[in-house]
Order: structure tokens, then sequence, then C-alpha cells
């Protein structure tokens, strides 16, 4: 049995490595490719005055104000200022709300009377709350996270209890009949099977929290990478807006990478399952 | 502590005598469109202490609701049923229930699963993951401890699930066509095991099979339903392992034919009026 297996799993890398290695540098090089045309014909455009460089921006001059606004600090400060702001309501929207729709399992009375609240929640696009937010809790930090955890709250809170309703019944049962309290069947059967349901809603999540967050710098803010976009976008500073949406594309792939390395990390059955299936 | 509180169970069923006691059980559900469906007629069995019982009937008939009453899953529409001399009203974890599907959760490993139920009776860690390790090595799974269901083929789930129920050490044994998943030598092996599994500890057994030879090799009686509402419509006493020694020397006897056709004839009848 053991030679069996490995003599799988020295195949398998042999595998991974012929397949993996010629395609990757394929597919990255021709991809670097592309953006270096893109880049080259921007450019020159813009240095023979085929486009407008004021209304378009060009790459020599997003590098300059890339290079001013590091050497400044100011890049760092916004984009710490929009991800710790993101990763924050992140947390607390999601895991509150996770905890909640979890805990609806225990009472299907609180479930049902909640139930349309959470619909109309849920239907309401969360940007709209962001003045009056911003009223109560002020222009800084602090009204971003409420923002971005109410937007991720109601989203994580559906997924949790639908993720309860998926249980297989039979296992419910199998516990019962082990002589299981309903607090060992919450923990050992309702948690686990949910939790597909809460990742998924997690990966989404990241997404809404980041809008959420740009959306209240949009309206009033003292620093984030919103407020960045705005005030260039507003000063016609072309260059400086490119700076922003290209720092906060990084920013939204970075913070997409992280959360679906947890996923693999939290489900580490899912992707055993999925192996096999390949 | 464990061994006194089994030491415990076992003089009150002592003193009973019976197991499992059903007296005037039906049940009936509800469908869709709120239909009745009755489907145990009526079921009356005495089910005697450390006695190996088979249940065979044909598919559909009410087997495993009968099995999830005796857990406790479920409460009959009518009639009474005694555990170990006690009223049942909910699961109390003195059944071990080895249901149909092989049931394994699929978030945990091969020896967290083995060892749920031992999880669920409060033993540490360290304990019940030595027990498990113990049976899934015995029985050829030790390899796979720390894989995730997954990644096992079918046998081996239903081996996994027979060991869970195994390790739980429970008084009475539910087992739910526990080898259907299983080759045919796989299957005689794991017969001779728990039989052996049995006489050593004294349990009581109640096996739904729908290999009648299989009934016939471990059992000391045999039940055998009728078509849904179902009811017990004979019962045989077999004994050949018990005074054998062993499946398969019942197997070979010249008395396993005779109770093969006369069980066949039980269930033919039933067949040939389905279709
Ligand atoms: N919860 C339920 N609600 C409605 N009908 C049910 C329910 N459980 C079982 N039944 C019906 O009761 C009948 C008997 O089911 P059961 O699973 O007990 O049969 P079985 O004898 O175990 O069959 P098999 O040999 O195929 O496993 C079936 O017709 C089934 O559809
Ligand atoms: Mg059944």
């Amino acid at each position: 049995m053991e030679m069996v297996q490995i003599e799988k799993v020295s195949k398998d890398s042999v595998n991974k490595a012929k397949k993996k290695l010629s395609p990757f540098i394929i597919h990255n090089l021709s991809r670097l490719g592309i953006i270096i045309t893109l880049l080259a014909v921007w450019e020159l455009a813009a240095f023979l005055k085929w486009i407008n460089p004021f209304l378009l921006g060009s790459p020599s001059g997003i590098w300059d104000e890339t290079v001013r606004l590091i050497q400044s600090g100011q890049l760092y400060t916004d984009m710490f200022a929009t991800v710790y702001g993101t990763i924050l309501g992140f947390v607390i929207g999601s895991l509150l709300g996770s905890a909640i729709g979890l805990l609806l399992w225990y009472s299907k009375t609180l479930a049902t009377i909640i139930d349309p609240f959470v619909v109309a929640l849920n239907g309401l696009p969360k940007i709209a709350l962001a003045p009056m937010i911003i009223i109560w809790f002020g222009s800084g930090m602090f009204s971003k996270i409420i923002l971005a955890s109410i937007a991720t709250f109601i989203v994580a809170l559906l997924s949790a209890y639908q993720g309860t309703h998926q249980i297989d019944s039979n296992l419910v049962n199998l516990m019962k009949s082990l002589g299981s309290s309903k607090g060992q069947i919450f923990k050992k059967v309702v948690i686990p099977s949910s939790l597909p349901w809460i990742i998924s809603a997690f990966r989404l999540n990241i997404g809404f929290a980041l809008i959420a967050v740009i959306g209240g710098e949009f309206i009033s803010s003292d620093k984030g990478l919103g407020r960045m976009i705005f005030v260039a976008g507003n000063l016609f500073n072309l260059n400086v807006v490119w700076v922003g949406v290209l720092s906060l594309m990084a920013v939204a792939i970075i913070l997409y990478v992280i959360v679906s390395k947890m996923e693999n990390r939290l489900i580490p059955w899912e992707d055993s399952k999925r192996q096999k299936e390949n | 502590m464990m061994l006194n509180s089994a030491q415990a169970v076992s003089d009150v069923t002592k003193e009973v005598g019976n197991a499992i006691e059903l007296q005037g059980i039906k049940k009936h559900f509800y469908d869709k469109d709120e239909n009745i469906i009755q489907v145990i007629k009526d079921i009356t069995l005495e089910i005697k202490n450390k006695e190996f019982i088979s249940i065979v009937g044909p598919s559909g008939c009410g087997k495993s609701t009968m099995f999830n009453i005796i857990a406790g899953l479920m409460q009959p529409t009518e009639g009474k049923v005694k555990v170990l001399g006690e009223d049942i009203v909910s699961s109390t974890g003195h059944v071990g229930y080895m249901m149909q599907k092989d049931l394994l959760f699929p978030w945990r490993t091969i020896i967290e699963n083995v060892s749920l139920g031992l999880e669920v009776k409060g033993m540490t860690k360290k304990e019940r993951e030595d027990i498990a390790l113990d049976y899934l090595a015995k029985y050829g799974l030790a390899d796979f401890a720390h894989a995730y269901p997954s990644t096992l083929s079918g046998g081996m789930r239903q081996r996994v699930a027979l060991i869970r129920t195994l390790a739980m050490d429970p008084e009475i044994i539910l087992l739910d066509e526990p080898f259907s998943a299983l080759d045919y030598q796989t299957r005689l092996v794991l017969e001779e095991e728990i039989l052996g599994i049995l006489r050593d500890f004294g349990k009581t057994a109640v096996l739904i099979t729908h290999d009648i030879g299989e009934a016939i090799a471990m059992s000391d009686r045999i039940a055998v339903m009728t078509q849904r509402p179902t009811c017990v419509k004979k019962i045989y006493d077999v004994g050949l392992a018990v005074e054998l020694g062993s499946g398969m020397k019942a197997r070979a006897d010249h008395r396993y034919n005779d109770f093969f056709e006369n069980i066949w004839a039980d269930l033919d009848i039933q067949i040939g009026r389905d279709s």
C-alpha cells in the first residue's frame, strides 16, 4: 500500500513539473508582452498628441506621480487607511453576521420573525447609508469601518443561515443516536457543514467591504485611496487618478487572494474532494 | 467508570431478559398531499439479550423505519418500545446504530469520524484516538487515519462507519445493511469478525440484510417481514453460527439450504405480489 502511494506522489510531482513549467512561462510572457505593448502605444500616442494626455494621462506621467506620492508618503498613508478600514469592517461584519446566522439555527421562531427585516436590509444598497453614517460617526476611519461592517454583515448572516438549512438531516440523526446534546450537534454538525457557505460569503464580502470604504471616502474623508481618486478627479489630475485606481486594483487582488487562501485552510476537506475529482 | 456503568446496565438486562421489546408498533407518514402512508402495520417482537437477530424483508417495507424507532429517532404512531427494560423517549447512546448510508462527516478525517461517538461521550482526545487507532489498525485502515472520507472507496467508508459503531462499545448494535458496499471476500471476513466481537463482548445485535445467506450464516433468529404495511410474517430459529462456531461452517451445513429455500419462498411470494 505504501509503495503504491509513494509511486503516485512521485508521478504527480513529475507531471506537475512537466505540465506547469512551459505553459506557465508562455502565459506570463504573453501577458507581459500585452501590457508592455499597451503602455508603449499609449505613451507614444500621448507624446505625439494623438490623444489628449490631460484627459487620459500617460504612462510616464503616472510613473512620475507614483514616485512622487511614494516619496511624500501619501500613497502609503492613503493605501493603509483604505486597507485598514476594509479589513476591519470585513472582519467585524462577516464574523458577527456569520455568528448570528448560525445561531438562528437554534430558534426557528426567531428566524421566521426577523426574516422580512433581513430581506429588506439585504435589498438596500448599503452605500445609501453612507451620508447618515458619516454624519453620525464623523468623516474619519471609524465611519468607514462601520459602513464596511454593515455592507458585509447581512450577506454573511444570510449565507450562514442558508448554510444551516442545507445540513444533511441524517448527520443530525446520527448525532442524536449517539446521545448528543443540541449544543454538541451545533458545534460538530451545524458549524462545519455551514462553513463552505460562510466562506463563499467571505469572498463576496471582501469586495463589498472595499466598495463601502471607497464610497464612504468619496463622500467625506481625510485620507484613503477613495479620497485620493476623488480629489484628483476634481482637479483633473488624471495621472494621480490612475495611481489611485491601479493601487486599488492591487489592494483588491491581494485581499481576494488572502481570502481564497483562507478558504483552503478553513475547509481542507473540500480541497481533498476537488483533488480526487481532478 | 465506563466498565461499572456497562456492568450496571447488563445487570438490568439480565433481570429483564429482553434487550428490545416492541409491542404493537404502528407507524404511518403523510405524503405531500397529506395522504396517509401506512408503513408499519403492527410489529410485536421481543429481542432477547445477547441475541443475534436478522430482519429480512422486501425493499421499502419499513425495516429502516423500525430501526429509527428503536434508536429513538422517531416516535411510533402507536405502540410501545422498551430498550434495556426502559421506555425509550429519545436516544441514549446505549444503542449503536449503523445507518444504511455510510454517513461519514466529510469535514472529519477517518480517525476523527471513528472517534465521534467517544467524543460525544466526553472522552479525552488521547483516549479516543488510542481506541480509534486500535480499531483502524485491526481493520487495515490505519494508513488512512488522517485522510478525508471523500478519498476513500465505498467499501472502505462502510468499514469506517462500522468501526465507528463498534468503537462506541454499545450494548445493542443495529446494523442496517452494513456490508452492502463490500466485495464478497471482505464481507465474509467481516461477518466472522462481527460474530467474534459480539460473542466476546456479549452484545445484542439486530441486522437488516437483503442477503438471505448472510442472515442464515450469522443469526440466532431471522424475522421475515411482509410487504408494506409491514408486520412480522415468520420467525425462524437458526442458531447455526453459535452451534457450529462460525459463519463459514454455518454456510457449509446441510440445514443452510433448507432455511434458504424456506425464507426465499416467503419473500418470493411477496415479490410476485408486488409486480
Ligand atoms: N420520513 C418519512 N416520511 C415519509 N415517508 C417515509 C419516511 N421515512 C420512510 N418513509 C417511507 O416508508 C417506507 C419504508 O421506508 P424504509 O426506509 O423503512 O424501508 P426499508 O425497508 O428500509 O427499505 P430498503 O430495504 O430499501 O432500505 C418507504 O415507502 C418510504 O418512502
Ligand atoms: Mg432501509
